[in-house]
Order: structure tokens, then C-alpha cells, then sequence
């Protein structure tokens, strides 16, 4: 029996054991998935715990056929977005044509500058924090998380050449940050 | 070289780093990024970009897993009592149903039977078994649907996760 076969026989029974070990193994990548997706810190925490919960409660919805992150990452945007709804905070949709949206007004350092361990990290950090959320959803989903661009489709509900136009325009948002050096 | 034909590579390089390109249209790349300084400038930017968005490690919350963990243990014990309280009305409910099924059986087959064992009349048989027997279970059944809504009411309200 595979790996993912067990994941959903386990969450069809509701087996808190199996859930602790999927806690344990996806915690990090799911709280970087939502940093990325909203550009923030604060709130990440309530998410993290309110989608390991929707797992818990609708874990039957997953059938072990594909792989468990995609479906985990949907479950995580669509709280988030439902969050984002009620507090009317700001749209996942991208508005502006160049991708990039005002820099936040506070003076905190962003969660990208505060997590940037190398030098060309912390020379995408700015950068990050203005790109338009999709875009750097788009770029974690694709280059962090290995996920193709299917999978990243089901994920956020867009068609696939949708998926591919938010990562060349991502990258070439960010692409400026390393112009005219090479590797 | 004019801009459109970089373009077009340029085009490839983000395709070949978004969802891979066929054997035939990397080759075709392979060839050009030999002979084409900016086209090699572009993909190692890219490169660069993609190399770079690993280098960030965000720091979760200690007590994080913690919390997950207890609140996940909480729902699943809420869930399971949920489960079982729903079972233990079903089996009340089955054996209401069989009682007054019974309890008609007895009352229609063997009525006349135990009325002259215990030297009875057969209306007062009857009417000890509805009393008794078929009336309650009835009761039972047919208020069956507002039971666990009476529990319900009777019980503290679940505690609150955090």
C-alpha cells in the first residue's frame, strides 16, 4: 500500500496518530506556504491550526490517489481566503499589470527579510514583499514545494497556462535583482 | 541575432524552468545558449532567482505544534464522543422499535393464551400489556427523533479550542 493510500485510510479514520505524523512532516511547508501567500507573519499561526483541523474534519474528501500536499495547500488557501474575506483585508486577485503592489506602510521588517539567509535571499526580500500574492504563490508552489504546474492549477483554481504566466512574470519581477551578473 | 529570436529563447527558458521542454526544444536551447551570451545572462538570473528563493528559513512557533496537536486530540475525542453518542440513540431507538413490535406480537398471538393460564379476562390482558408494555415503548419510538436534542440540552457546552 503506498504512502499516500495510507494517508487517506488514516484520515477516513480519523486516526490522531496519523494526523501527528502529518503534522510533524508538513507543519513547516504549510506555514511557508501561507507567509508566501500573504506577505505576513501575523495570523499564520490561526491558519496553520484551523487547516489541520479542516483535515481532521473533512479528511475523507482526500482519496490517496495523488499526491497529499496539493490537496493540503488547497485546503490552506481556501481558509485563507475565507479569512482574508472576513476581515477585508485585501484580495489574493492581482489588480496591477506589472505584478508588484505598494509596500506596506510599517516599518516592521517583512517575514522575507526576516527569514533571508543568504545574500541573494535577502536581495529578493524586498522584492517579495511587493509582488503581488499570486505571483509569489505561484513561485513557493513551483520552486519550493517541486509541484507542477497541474497540480498548482488544482491548488488555486486556475487554468494551467494561468499558472505558467503568474511564474515567467514572478521570476521576471524578480529576475532585475540579478541582471548583468552571472552565477 | 535580432530581439525576437531571443525572445523566443528567452520564452523557452521560462517554459523549460516552469514545466520542462521536449527533447527536441532543448537541444534547440542547448545550442542556442552556446552560441548566445544573453540569452545564458537571462537563464543564470533566473537561476539566480530560483536559487535564492531557497535560502529562506522562516522560524515557526515553538509551541505551535503543541497547540496543533492538542486542539487536533480535542476535536478527534468530541468527534468520537459525537459518534458514540449517535450510536447508543440508534440502539435505543432499534430496541423501542422491536418492544412495540413485540409487545404486539404477544398482545395479538398469545393474549387469549396467558389470559386463561392466569385465569383472566382478555380485555384486562390487553389492557395490562398496552399499559405496561406496548404504550411506553411506543413513546419511546415516537419521541425517538427529540431524544438526543433533550440530551443535548442537558449536557455542559463543549469546551471551547483555543
Amino acid at each position: 500500500m503506498s504512502d499516500t493510500q495510507q494517508i487517506a485510510i488514516g484520515l477516513r479514520q480519523r486516526e490522531v496518530i496519523v494526523l501527528e505524523a502529518l503534522v510533524e512532516r508538513y507543519q513547516y511547508r504549510l506555514a511557508r506556504y501561507l507567509i508566501y501567500l500573504l506577505g505576513k507573519r501575523d495570523g499564520v499561526d490561526d491558519l496553520v491550526q484551523e487547516t489541520w483541523l479542516r483535515v481532521l474534519e473533512r479528511g475523507s474528501s482526500y482519496d490517496g490517489q495523488s499526491r497529499f500536499e496539493p490537496w493540503l495547500f488547497r485546503v490552506a488557501r481556501n481558509i485563507a481566503v475565507d479569512a482574508l474575506r472576513k476581515r477585508r483585508i485585501f484580495s489574493l486577485d492581482s489588480k496591477d499589470d506589472d505584478g508588484v503592489r505598494p509596500a506596506p506602510a510599517s516599518d516592521e521588517p517583512s517575514p522575507f527579510t526576516l527569514a533571508a539567509r543568504t545574500n541573494d535571499a535577502d536581495r529578493l526580500a524586498r522584492s517579495l514583499e511587493t509582488l503581488e500574492p499570486v505571483y509569489r504563490e505561484a513561485l513557493v508552489l513551483r520552486f519550493q514545494e517541486d509541484l507542477s504546474l497541474q497540480e498548482i492549477s488544482a491548488i488555486v483554481g486556475a487554468p494551467v497556462s494561468t499558472v505558467a504566466s503568474r511564474i515567467y512574470r514572478g521570476l521576471a519581477t524578480l529576475r532585475p535583482q540579478f541582471k548583468g551578473e552571472t552565477s | 541575432m535580432n530581439n525576437d529570436h531571443h525572445e523566443t529563447f528567452q520564452h523557452m527558458i521560462d517554459e523549460s524552468l516552469a514545466a520542462g521542454l521536449s527533447a527536441e526544444r532543448a537541444q534547440s536551447l542547448r545550442e542556442h545558449l552556446h552560441n548566445c551570451a544573453p540569452c545564458r545572462e537571462y537563464l543564470s538570473a533566473n537561476q539566480r532567482v530560483i536559487a535564492g528563493l531557497g535560502g529562506f528559513s522562516f522560524e515557526v512557533n515553538p509551541t505551535l505544534n503543541a497547540r496543533v496537536l492538542a486542539s487536533l486530540r480535542l476535536r478527534a475525542q468530541q468527534a468520537q464522543s459525537a459518534q458514540l453518542s449517535r450510536r447508543r440513540w440508534a440502539l435505543i431507538g432499534v430496541a423501542a422499535l422491536g418492544l412495540t413490535a413485540g409487545g404486539s406480537f404477544v398482545d395479538l398471538q398469545l393474549g387469549r393464551m396467558i389470559a386463561s393460564i392466569f385465569d383472566m379476562q382478555r380485555i384486562e390482558v390487553q389492557q395490562g400489556l398496552l399499559a405496561f408494555w406496548i404504550l411506553p415503548s411506543l413513546c419511546v419510538l415516537l419521541l425517538f427523533p427529540l431524544l438526543p436534542l433533550l440530551s443535548k440540552a442537558g449536557t455542559p457546552r463543549e469546551e471551547r479550542i483555543q
